[in-house]
């Protein structure tokens, strides 16, 4: 800093000089203007030919941050939604594979009350039939003993009649019979 | 059909005997023939077998009734077998009787006994069946000794049955079918 200061107050000698001789730091004042007035040129070509450029590309690159991040809401919501469907599925199947359960129970119940009818309902016919068929043997035995005991007793009757049936009593029963017919 | 010419059948012989007069003799002979045909199953086969000759049959009815019966009744019984009748001629003869009853304004009583019956018991059953059917009963007596006992006695459709065989029968129906 001190060397600054000493560069000045070399260079102030030096300029008051320049009134009468040239500073090589300080430009000529035409030359300051036409920098200036080059300077101007730039920046107004710039701001013509080289700001549109930049900030068109700032605003696509705002852009397409925006829409990066507009699709990357929209697949988070897709994602979000596709998650919730397949939650609702999977609620969906629990509550159809329950439904499904509870009808192969009802149905195995089911089934198995149609096989407990069926087989009380089969003991009962047996068991009906047996009787039926007790019942038939007895009054089959009954008749054939009743058969039996009527042929028996014919028999017996028959015998009686042939031992006691003798002319004197033939005779009676004509003589009965005429009586009768004639009453 | 049959019946008018069952009933054809039994005018005729009805005439025949009261032509030769003869007719009290021929009653008797016909209806034991009646009898002896109905129960005799040999014989009513050999009379109403087609397959035998007609002149085969009635050598048949000459052999059993030559001699026997009166040639009458003969040549009614064989006119009978020989028109190919002998299948009716149980009922023909009946016919026959029937009519020869009523021409003595009496109705015929087939009186079936196991033993047979004498003249008073013969009577007094005519007098008993006069008096039950209103009019005079003649009597034809058929001995069968299957019926075991009693008589069984037919007027027209109406059978009296005291018979022991019938009354085993009945008692053994009962028995059956008490139960």
């Amino acid at each position: 800093m001190p060397n600054l200061y000493l560069l000045l107050a070399q260079a102030a000698p030096a300029a008051g000089e320049a009134a009468t001789s040239k500073n090589p730091i300080v430009p000529e004042v035409n030359e300051l203007i036409y920098s200036i007035l080059a300077f101007a040129v730039l920046i107004v070509l710039f701001i013509k030919f080289g700001y549109p450029p930049i900030k068109k590309a700032m605003e696509d690159r705002t852009e397409r941050i925006r829409t990066d991040l507009d699709k990357a809401e929209s697949a988070k919501t897709d994602a979000e939604s596709i998650l919730e469907e397949y939650r609702k599925q999977l609620a969906d199947a629990k509550g159809e594979s329950n439904r499904i359960i509870d009808e192969a129970r009802q149905q195995a119940e089911k089934v198995k009350a149609d096989l407990l009818d069926n087989a009380n309902k089969e003991v009962a016919g047996l068991k009906a039939k047996a009787t039926e068929d007790i019942e038939t043997a007895r009054n089959a035995a009954l008749a054939s003993l009743q058969s039996s005991v009527a042929s028996i007793a014919i028999e017996l009757a028959e015998k009686v009649v042939e031992r006691n049936l003798d002319r004197d009593t033939n005779q009676r029963l004509i003589d009965s019979f005429i009586s009768k017919v004639g009453s | 059909m049959a019946e008018d010419r069952i009933d054809s059948y039994g005018a005729a012989l009805f005439q025949v005997a009261q032509a030769e007069q003869d007719l009290a003799r021929v009653e008797d002979e016909l209806f034991t023939v009646a009898n002896r045909v109905r129960s005799n199953d040999a014989l009513r086969q050999a009379l109403t077998d087609q397959s035998l000759p007609v002149e085969l049959r009635q050598g048949i009815v000459e052999d059993l009734l030559g001699g026997r019966a009166s040639p009458t009744t003969t040549n009614l019984v064989s006119m009978i077998v020989g028109a190919g009748r002998a299948k009716d001629i149980g009922a023909i003869i009946e016919r026959f009787l029937e009519l020869s009853a009523g021409s003595r304004s009496e109705t015929l009583a087939e009186v079936t006994s196991a033993t047979p019956l004498d003249t008073d018991q013969q009577q007094r059953l005519a007098a008993a069946l006069s008096k039950r059917f209103g009019h005079h009963v003649s009597l034809k007596v058929t001995v069968d000794p299957s019926i075991r006992g009693g008589l069984i006695a037919q007027v027209g459709d109406t059978v009296i049955d005291g018979s022991v065989r019938t009354r085993l029968e009945q008692l053994k129906t009962q028995l059956q079918e008490s139960r």
